[in-house]
């Protein structure tokens, strides 16, 4: 319901304006970008919004060095973008369709996904396979990886998502994705995501993240580690499951328990890199 | 801080908290046909048209949607009659208590709008934010199917 | 008794338009919080953070010196009047343990005190700054806890009344048998045992409870409140607040769902008493989360059966013991209890040997009440599953073990007449069955016999299907009471005015349909009003399935008097004598085909010769209360690396005699199907050690959306119940029974697992799986 601590809405034309307004305001102003996270978690310390909307964030752009997603972009305009559909077979569009339901999808942006980084989060775990960089803003333009910023956040002071660059390698790169949800309007009680190829019948990139278990999503990389370079026959990838669900930490919570949590890990993670090896052969 | 709203093609200005929801505002302004069954953006009963899109109106910051396009169930019928997808509601049996309905047909308009003909599942995905106690979905999907073809063999008179 | 007719009927058994579903659709009919009255004080309540202690000191002045705040209401300045918050009929078979706020609290979220102010967030704001301080008191957070010797006692309190055993925490005992039930399992060939346990559940109707009041022009309080019982909340109402009956005026606007929450006097003290102390309108509205917290819920039960067959097949002893938690107050705890053996015992009435007993206990967590299924939901699931069970020992089919053994047309059962709605019930005969028509269909449906016993694979999925059959009842005999008037208008429409509670089933549509039927006119003649205490004699409410039948029988009457007075004022007009004529389209018609039309003879009512309003009133006490049946069959597939069910195909076959609108009565099927699946798969209430509701949010408690379910088919079988109105059973309730016992037996042969512990969530089906 009514954020009643809010006191003004601001609603800057460019990154320089907005930026100045929270450095202001410090921890009293939050950003918006969606709003769907601000309406549900803002406390009652926040008295100012500042929306992002304005800032002309929402491209989704192809070009040489990749797939580029603005911070404002929503997922139902990144769902229906070809670029997105162009991009690692549409795997992107596939992880998409799992978040929330097609009223939420309107509304939420990249950057307040990024923002508010619930550990439940379908995006992230996606986004981590796919080596994403954010480029951010705060007062001054730099890059910083997907993971660097996550490690970041809580200490560093939250930048602005400007956009997420997704590297043009991985365009040609199959993925699969899995979500353990109740009902379909869910969130995970684990999620799984994958990227990876089968060079002569040997695993040549893989990339694996597992998350909401119940922590933030992060990538296996003792487990790719183990996969890259080997045959890729069913044995490896029942070794490579077992390894994930003993890398990830997983703990009890209102969901699901631990123990069952690792035994999604090793289920979906199989499942998951038996999908791409099929999809890989010939 | 004043906003301007065109709501069901009808402009105006409206006073808002800086911290309201446009669920508030819209009730407040006297469209009560946008219900209330969370808050939380979980059941979907409070969906209306923001700028075509459906949206959970207890979601979206009415301080945010300054100058937008809102369509609310108000909105969908002229004033000569329903438009297709009510009277498609109406013929297959998909209304029981109506309190989710005004939200589940904001889904189902901007369904049809982009996709005049959609697939079962696809039906399914566009409500599936949208729960219901009482139907159990069966004749609401089916609605939607028939006012699809409706819409596609001329029932005009749309309202967007 | 009537018999089918051999005409086909007009209005009854046509899929008719909802006589409030434009204005649903539109957006335009109003429910409670839709009305915007000025100067409207909102109100909020202070619950309880603990789940059991003594208010030992209340401090409300902090709160009532904030600008805006009109009135705080707590145990110091309310009626302390005992009563029960559920509505049912007088006297309530409920205890009378609660007050409108009490010095002890018994869950958390528990009243403590209310707030009425100008805005929510000045109430909100109110609340924080009453302050309390309790005495915490040891909670008892279980059926087991609760029984044990020397446990905290829930209503230690001198003045309730109503309870079996209040020293003990047991709110009810029930014990009913027939017949020697322990010789007859020594009789019995094959003897098999099961204890199954379901858990708290919610309704969540998509509407909060809500209600709003205020006085009208006479100074009369109207309480507009979203109810399924605005008689009994009238009644409860002017018994707490000590005012007259009379003064009080309760009107039911749209309602947003009900299914047994709403069958509670839950907010409307609150409302009503603030508006007496300010004069103002009072809007009292539940979030979601109190919805969960503080609303009421399904009754978590323990039940066992015991079953003892001859080597045929033929049932020949049944013990149920049902031990019920019925919560913090013990609103609908004998009567759920109850039913638990009432619904379910007489299905398989040929066991001459029966035992029904158990006790429902109070403990320190959220409220059950009323929920439908009404126990029979609870009791379905070990019995259908010891069902199944017995068919493997015996190794006879479980369908053709159901066929056996059920109740058919004319016979009865013994437990009708032992137990009814918390003391003995009433004896009666069946008197349509179509409940092997409906096993035959649902087999036939779901390839039962190609699929049974298979376990066709496909990758790590393992498919199985399952069954269980299943009666509820129609209304409660010699009990609840209908009554229905129907005045006439000189453009030959008609009024009809009904207490019936129509909470979104469509009762103002069906009995509509039925009264145009009996007068000959199209449903667009028949203007209905509903559920006003002022205006429209009293009905029971939604509840016990009652209002086909029921309701529907006193609008029958009615109209068959209106029929009767059309024709007498219309006999000189046709000459003819009344008793040759008919109503039919319209008019009044003579054997010879003249005709003389309805508005014409209004007219003359009302104008010109013998004048006098054509108006008749008429009430129905119904003397039985018909089984409809079902039969569900379910196909399932078992993720067994997993543990995931999904429910792929449900076919629910029912008999509720004949449907007056087959749409709406597939609608309530589907409806409680779906509810059903949840309650079975993915709905539970989580507890924490100190008796907090940890998942009070839809976000956390998962219901079924629309990308959640099985290709489902209800099947409607034809069928007539001769003491029915137009031949009409309930159907209600019947199919939230279904799912669980039926998707339970359906994974059982699947991957050869019982579960009796509902949700069979995945993490749970597969540590069934690995334990066996």
């Amino acid at each position: 319901m009514a954020l009643h601590q809010i006191q003004s809405m601001i609603r800057p034309s460019t990154l320089k304006e907005a930026w100045k307004a929270k450095a202001e305001q410090c921890e009293s102003a939050r950003f918006l970008g969606g709003g769907i996270d601000v309406v549900l978690y803002t406390p009652s310390s926040v008295t100012t919004l500042i929306d992002l909307a304005g800032l002309g964030l929402s491209d989704v752009r192809e070009d040489v060095s990749g797939l580029m997603i603005g911070g404002t972009t929503t997922m139902t305009e990144a769902i229906e973008s070809a670029a997105v559909k162009a991009y690692a077979g549409a795997f992107l569009i596939r992880v998409l369709k799992e978040v929330a339901s097609p009223l939420q999808r309107n509304a939420a942006t990249f950057g307040g996904t990024l923002g508010s980084a619930h550990p439940w989060s379908d995006v992230i775990p996606a986004l981590l396979v796919l080596d994403a960089e954010l480029d951010v803003y705060d007062g001054s333009d730099r890059a910083i990886g997907l993971e660097a910023y996550l490690e970041g956040r809580g200490n560093d002071v939250a930048p602005i998502i400007c956009a997420i660059r997704l590297p043009g390698e991985l365009r040609p790169a199959r993925g699969a994705f899995a979500t353990f949800t109740r009902t379909a309007f869910d969130v995970g009680l684990l999620n799984v995501a994958c990227v990876g190829s089968i060079d002569g019948g040997a695993w040549k990139d893989v990339r694996i993240a597992v998350g909401g278990t119940p922590g933030l999503a992060a990538r296996l990389r003792g487990v790719e580690k183990g996969l890259v370079g080997s045959a890729a026959d069913d044995a490896l990838i029942e070794e490579a499951s077992a390894a994930a669900a003993d890398a990830i930490d997983a703990r009890d919570d209102l969901r699901a328990s631990g123990e069952y949590r690792r035994i999604l890990a090793r289920t979906l993670v199989g499942r998951c890199l038996a999908e791409i090896s099929e999809g890989s052969t010939g | 801080m004043t906003i301007m709203l065109r709501i069901n093609g009808v402009s105006r200005t409206v006073d808002v908290a800086a911290g309201e929801t446009l669920l508030e505002v819209l009730r407040r302004e006297g469209f009560v046909g946008v219900k209330c069954g969370c808050g939380t953006g979980d059941c979907g009963a409070c969906a209306v048209l923001l700028n075509g899109r459906a949206v959970n109106s207890c979601l979206t910051l009415a301080g945010k949607v300054d100058g937008a396009e809102i369509l609310t169930v108000e909105g969908l019928a002229s004033v000569e009659r329903l438009h297709p997808l009510q009277e498609a509601f109406l013929d297959e049996g998909a209304v029981q208590c109506g309190y989710c309905t005004p939200g589940m047909l904001m889904s189902g308009i901007d369904l049809l709008t982009r996709n005049p003909n959609p697939s079962e599942d696809e039906i399914r995905e566009a409500i599936s934010g949208n729960l219901c106690r009482c139907t159990g979905y069966v004749k609401q999907v089916r609605a939607i199917q028939s006012a699809a073809e409706r819409m596609r063999s001329g029932g005009d008179d749309c309202a967007t | 008794m009537t018999a089918r007719p051999d005409r086909e009927f007009e209005v009854v058994g046509k899929n008719e338009r909802k006589v409030d579903g434009t204005g649903l659709v539109a957006g335009r009919r109003k429910f409670v919080a839709d009305l915007h009255l000025p100067n409207t004080l909102h109100v909020k309540i202070l619950g309880s953070p603990h789940a059991h202690a003594r208010i030992t000191s209340i401090d409300t002045s902090d709160a009532e010196a904030i600008p805006g705040v009109a009135c705080v209401l707590s145990h110091e300045n309310t009626p302390s009047t005992r009563h029960t918050t559920a509505g049912q009929g007088y006297p309530e078979p409920s205890p009378y343990d609660a007050r409108m706020f009490d010095t002890k609290v018994r869950f958390v979220g528990d009243r403590v005190a209310a707030v009425a102010a100008e805005s929510e967030m000045i109430a909100s704001e109110a609340l924080k700054a009453i302050r309390v301080e309790y005495e915490e008191l040891p909670a008892v957070l279980s059926i087991d806890a609760a029984l044990q010797e020397g446990a905290p006692v829930v209503h230690d309190e001198a003045d309730s009344t109503g309870i079996y055993d209040a020293a003990r925490n047991i709110v009810a005992d029930v014990d009913i048998d027939v017949g020697d039930v322990e010789k007859g399992f020594e009789e019995s060939t094959v003897v098999v045992e099961t204890t199954c346990e379901t858990q708290y559940a919610q309704h969540t109707p998509i509407e909060p409870h809500v209600v709003l009041a205020y006085l009208d022009s006479d100074e009369r309080i109207v309480v507009r409140t979203s109810t399924q019982v605005p008689f009994h909340v009238r009644r409860i109402l002017a018994y707490t607040l000590g005012i007259p009956m009379h003064q009080i005026r309760v009107i039911k606007p749209r309602v947003g769902g009900g299914f047994g929450t709403k069958q509670e006097v839950l907010l409307e003290d609150v409302a009503a008493l603030v508006t007496l102390r300010t004069g103002r309108a009072a809007l009292l509205e539940l979030t979601r989360a109190e919805e969960f917290i503080a609303a009421r819920t399904r009754h978590p039960m323990r039940v066992r059966v015991k079953l003892g067959a001859k080597a045929d097949g033929s049932l020949h002893a049944i013990e149920m013991e049902g031990l019920s938690n019925t919560g913090a107050y013990g609103a609908h705890g004998l009567t759920v209890l109850a039913n638990t053996g009432s619904k379910t015992l007489p299905l398989y009435n040929k066991a001459e040997n029966a035992h029904f007993f158990g006790q429902a206990v109070y403990t320190n967590l959220p409220v059950p009440g009323a929920y439908r299924g009404y126990g029979a939901t609870q009791g379905y699931f070990p019995l259908e599953t010891a069902m199944d069970e017995l068919a493997e020992k015996l190794s006879i089919d479980p369908v053709e073990l159901r066929r056996l053994n059920h109740i058919r047309l004319g016979e009865t059962s013994p437990i009708f007449e032992k137990l009814g709605e918390g003391r003995e019930g009433v004896s009666q005969t069946v008197k349509s069955c179509e409940l092997a028509r409906c096993i035959e269909i649902g087999a036939e449906r779901i390839g039962w016999t190609e699929k049974r016993g298979k376990q066709s694979k496909d990758g790590p999925w393992v498919h199985g299907v399952g069954m269980s059959i299943m009666m509820q009842g129609s209304g409660i005999p010699e009990i609840d009471m209908a009554a229905a008037t129907i005045k006439m208008n000189e453009d030959g429409s008609f009024n009809l005015l009904i207490g019936a509670t129509d909470i979104g089933t469509g009762s103002d549509t069906i009995l509509a349909q039925m009264a145009a039927e009996v007068l000959g006119v199209p449903l667009s003649k028949m203007v209905v009003t509903s559920s006003d205490t002022d205006t429209t004699p009293f009905d029971v409410g939604a509840y016990a399935s009652s209002t086909t039948y029921v309701s529907g029988t006193a609008v029958v009457r009615a109209a068959e008097k209106v029929r009767a007075q059309i024709l007498a004022v219309a006999a000189p007009l046709l000459e003819s004598p009344a008793e040759g004529l008919f109503l039919r389209e319209e008019a009044v018609v003579a054997a010879n085909g003249s005709r003389v039309g309805l508005d014409r003879v209004c007219q003359r009512a009302m104008y010109e010769s013998d004048q006098f309003q054509i108006a008749a009133t008429a009430s129905f006490v119904p003397s039985e209360s018909p089984p409809p049946f079902l039969a569900n069959f379910a196909e399932v597939a078992v993720d067994t690396e997993t543990g995931r069910v999904n429910v792929l195909h449900y076919v629910a076959a029912v008999d509720c005699g004949v449907a007056i609108h087959p749409k709406l009565a597939e609608g309530q099927l589907e409806g409680s199907i779906v509810n059903g699946l949840g309650y079975a798969l993915t709905e539970e209430m989580i507890t924490s050690s100190r008796g907090r509701v940890r998942n009070p949010s839809l976000f956390d408690y998962k219901i079924p959306g629309a990308l959640d379910l099985p290709k489902l088919e209800v099947v409607l079988v034809d069928s007539y119940e001769p003491t029915g109105p137009m031949g009409a059973k309930s159907v209600g309730e019947i199919g939230i029974n279904g799912p669980i016992p039926t998707i339970a037996n359906a994974i059982y042969d699947a991957v050869g697992v019982r579960l009796r512990k509902t949700p069979f969530t995945p993490e749970r089906v597969l540590a069934a799986m690995r334990a066996s």
